[in-house]
């Protein structure tokens, strides 16, 4: 246990091989950049839960915000974290996912991690956040690319909840009183073109 | 199994197992399409009825009508809500049991219908899970429609791909059938030459090469019976008179004088023409040559109204007329009317009659005789007729013929026939060459009792001058079929059959049916023996036997050979298994002869037997002629 958690947490979050394709597609700066991420998250390593939420939050809200017709001129795409820290910009929802990843590597348990679709009254607009759960009935906390501080839920009257997803629990559901599970692939339109782009180690 | 057959079936299962593959696979694509369709549905129904479920705050109740309204409206197997800890909220269960595909189908066909889920929040918190099966009966329904149509084309499919391999395969083989017949052919000694060179280089090779085969051997046949046609016509034909001579009378009579012989003997009538060189100093040679030939006609003439009888010019002045079958009376008379007719002809030819005239002498013959004892006794007739007033002389019967009188035969016979008194019994036909049995003939002899035993040769004769012979030879054909003895088991036996027996209305449906119901039985192998007058006079028949016998497997042979033919294209159609001949004939046939012979019977394989080879004399003289199979008293010795 001792043994796989110390192997653990010497792998990097991105790879030599990804880094040496990073730095030749974007820039030196990009290189830096995840270097400075891989610095942060080793920090955090040891930290509770929440110190993590806040490290990972502050990280990557110093992305700067466009769209995703600015950036990859679709309406909508989920970047994948390399895209994102490599071009060092994207939409809210490429913020979720990189927090989401980089959470997940330094251990955040994936069940607790939700995307939530929120309506926000501020911008009067359709916004996504990456949302905390410490346990399933608790009051989930808020990871906005648009606050660098992390609220629970109930601080934030600007934004109106409309869905919660978690790809990965979908993944691992489990048929009760149905006979045998159905082994399934799919799950979420976007969410399994995002673990296919991740797959094929997109940069 | 034939080449074509085995190529078919290979490519044929080809053709199956790519058909079946790709069949399959259609199906197997069809099912995972099915499967995705219900895993979409699914999906769809989970993502939009957990938005809705959202607006329920939670709510169980409103949540639980909701899913029920979700699942009376449309086609689901199962929906369920989990809370977070997993645990079922609520559930509902498709309860029809109805699938309107047939049993089978269900049983080999297992469709999953896949869990499509998606989570289910009121606000800010996580209400839990919310899972969709779609209903599989539609998707069923839809998989065997699918199915059997994919079968349906499948079966055209196949049925089409079945008839286009046979025909490609018949065109692309239909060289090697024409090679695989003309081998046949070949092997039977046949002489097919394929005119179609086939294109494909190793089937063009292989024909071109048989073709020139055939094409020698065919060469070879041809130039013997062109040979032996010219060397019998010199042999046995008088240039002037165009009448058959000495040779050809003393190569026939043992067909006349044989212990087995149809007619019991005749008259033989010896002419000579006195006064020719008188005849030659007065009108000149080719006058006289002239008169000769209407001399010939006069003779044939006379001769006619006897069957089998011959005419024959023995030497410049003398000539032979057999008559089987006629009476001394008969004879007395046609020899005065050939003098009186023969003696009108010199007088046209402005010769003097008392000068140029014919003697006759007349000698009533037998059956048993030796053709010298016949000559012979013909030759003192003559000498008598010609000092005779009317130049006409009958001699008394050397012989007595008859041990038992006529009805005495007839009763001994007809009771053989009713009592089943015939014994058969082997004689052996050997290759003194390769020292070994060569075959077995087949003798009758009857058994009367214990004491009495006739040989063949004792009542063959008076049989067939009874008209009994026939009914003999039906009652061991028919023994030979239905009760042959044990000794004839595993060896090679033939039978002659007589001329008259062949030609005989009726014999061909008695062979027939004996044939078809018991040739397949017999445990030894038959060879019939034809004479060889038959095919020549019986062609139509002969081919009729031919047919017969090759389709129940019955050999044949030719007896009684003297190569009296126009051609000899009839041995290659009837490919007989051997020729048989009296010893006398090989040994007076000139070496052009019997080469030309041995021409045709070595193109088609036959091979050549000496019969009544009496004495080892006879059987070294038949060696030194290259005739090594005998029959005879020599292979008893």
């Amino acid at each position: 246990m001792f043994f796989s958690a110390f192997v653990m947490a010497q792998k990097p979050y991105v790879d030599d091989k990804l880094l040496k394709r990073i730095e030749k597609k974007y820039n030196i700066f990009a290189l830096k950049r995840f270097e400075y991420l891989q610095k942060t998250l080793d920090a955090l390593r040891d930290k509770s839960d929440f110190e993590k939420l806040d490290g990972v939050n502050r990280f990557f809200n110093d992305v700067r915000y466009a769209s995703d017709m600015k950036v990859y001129h679709k309406r909508d795409y989920w970047a994948t974290p390399w895209e994102f820290l490599g071009k060092d910009m994207g939409d809210c929802e490429d913020y979720v996912i990189s927090k989401y990843f980089a959470l997940l590597y330094l251990g955040i348990e994936s069940k607790k991690l939700f995307f939530t679709y929120v309506k926000s009254t501020r911008f009067r607009g359709a916004h996504m956040v990456l949302t905390y759960f410490k346990t399933p009935r608790s009051e989930p906390l808020v990871l906005d690319n648009n606050n660098f501080k992390i609220f629970p839920a109930s601080k934030r009257k600007d934004l109106i909840p409309i869905y919660n997803f978690n790809g990965d629990s979908l993944y691992r559901v489990s048929k009760n009183g149905r006979g045998k599970k159905i082994k399934n692939k799919k799950s979420h339109k976007k969410w399994d073109e995002l673990k296919l782009n991740m797959k094929r180690k997109k940069i | 199994m034939t080449f074509f057959k085995q190529i078919a079936i290979m490519l044929s299962l080809f053709l199956l197992i790519i058909l079946s593959t790709v069949l399959a696979l259609n199906f197997t694509t069809a099912n995972q399409a099915i499967e995705e369709r219900l895993y979409e549905d699914a999906k769809n129904t989970a993502t939009s009825l957990s938005l809705s479920l959202g607006t329920a705050n939670g709510d169980i109740s409103i949540m639980s009508t909701m899913i029920d309204a979700n699942f009376d409206s449309g086609n689901y197997l199962y929906i369920s809500l989990l809370d977070v800890d997993d645990e079922i909220l609520y559930e509902r269960k498709s309860e029809s049991e109805h699938i309107d595909v047939p049993e089978w189908f269900l049983h080999f066909v297992k469709l999953h219908a896949p869990l499509a889920s998606a989570n289910v929040s009121a606000g800010w918190s996580q209400v839990g899970i919310l899972n969709v099966q779609s209903d599989l009966s539609y998707a069923y329904k839809q998989l065997y429609e699918t199915f059997i149509s994919l079968l349906a084309s499948f079966g055209v499919l196949l049925f089409v791909g079945l008839v286009v391999l046979n025909t490609l395969l018949a065109t692309a083989l239909k060289p090697l059938k024409d090679i695989q017949l003309q081998a046949e052919a070949l092997a039977k000694n046949k002489f097919i030459i394929q005119e179609n060179i086939p294109k494909i280089k190793e089937f063009r090779d292989v024909v071109v090469g048989m073709n020139n085969m055939v094409a020698k051997v065919k060469a070879m046949f041809e130039k013997g019976n062109e040979e032996l046609k010219k060397q019998k016509e010199l042999e046995y034909t008088d240039q002037i008179t165009k009448l058959k001579n000495r040779k050809y009378l003393i190569d026939k009579l043992p067909q006349y004088l044989k212990e087995d012989a149809t007619s019991r003997g005749g008259i033989e009538m010896m002419i000579a023409i006195s006064g020719v060189i008188e005849a030659n100093d007065t009108i000149g040679y080719k006058k006289v040559d002239m008169l000769f030939g209407d001399i010939a006609k006069i003779f044939s003439q006379s001769a006619k109204g006897f069957d089998n009888s011959i005419v024959a010019r023995m030497n410049g002045t003398e000539f032979g007329i057999l008559l089987p079958e006629c009476s001394n009376e008969e004879g007395l008379e046609l020899a005065k009317k050939i003098r009186d007719d023969v003696s009108k002809v010199i007088e046209d030819a402005g010769l003097d009659k008392d000068i140029t005239f014919v003697s006759i002498g007349l000698y009533p013959y037998n059956h048993r005789e030796s053709i010298s004892e016949l000559l012979c006794m013909c030759d003192n007739a003559l000498a008598k007729a010609k000092y005779n007033s009317s130049h006409i002389q009958l001699d008394e019967a050397k012989h007595t013929l008859e041990v038992m009188g006529k009805e005495g035969w007839r009763n001994v016979i007809n009771k053989a026939l009713q009592d089943d008194n015939f014994y058969l019994s082997l004689w052996k036909v050997v290759d003194t060459k390769e020292q070994k049995t060569d075959h077995n003939t087949i003798t009758i002899s009857m058994m009367m009792d214990d004491k009495t035993t006739y040989s063949y040769g004792q009542f063959m004769a008076s049989a067939h001058q009874l008209n009994l012979g026939l009914k003999i030879y039906q009652h061991v054909i028919d023994m030979i079929f239905k009760k042959p003895p044990a000794v004839f088991a595993d060896k090679i036996c033939s039978l002659r059959l007589p001329y008259e027996y062949l030609v005989q209305d009726g014999t061909y449906k008695e062979l027939m049916q004996l044939f078809e119901k018991y040739a397949k039985f017999i445990s030894f192998e038959l060879v019939l023996e034809i004479p060889e007058k038959f095919p020549k006079q019986n062609a139509h028949m002969m081919k009729l036997y031919k047919e017969l016998f090759e389709k129940y497997g019955i050999k044949m042979g030719i007896f009684e050979f003297i190569g009296e033919s126009e051609d000899y294209y009839y041995l290659q159609d009837l490919q007989p298994l051997y020729i048989k001949a009296e010893a006398s004939y090989f040994l007076t046939q000139n070496d052009k002869s019997l080469a030309s012979l041995r021409l045709i019977t070595d193109a088609i394989g036959i091979s050549l037997i000496a019969t009544g080879v009496m004495d080892t004399k006879t059987l070294d003289e038949l060696k030194q002629k290259d005739i090594y199979t005998v029959q005879g008293r020599v292979v008893e010795l």
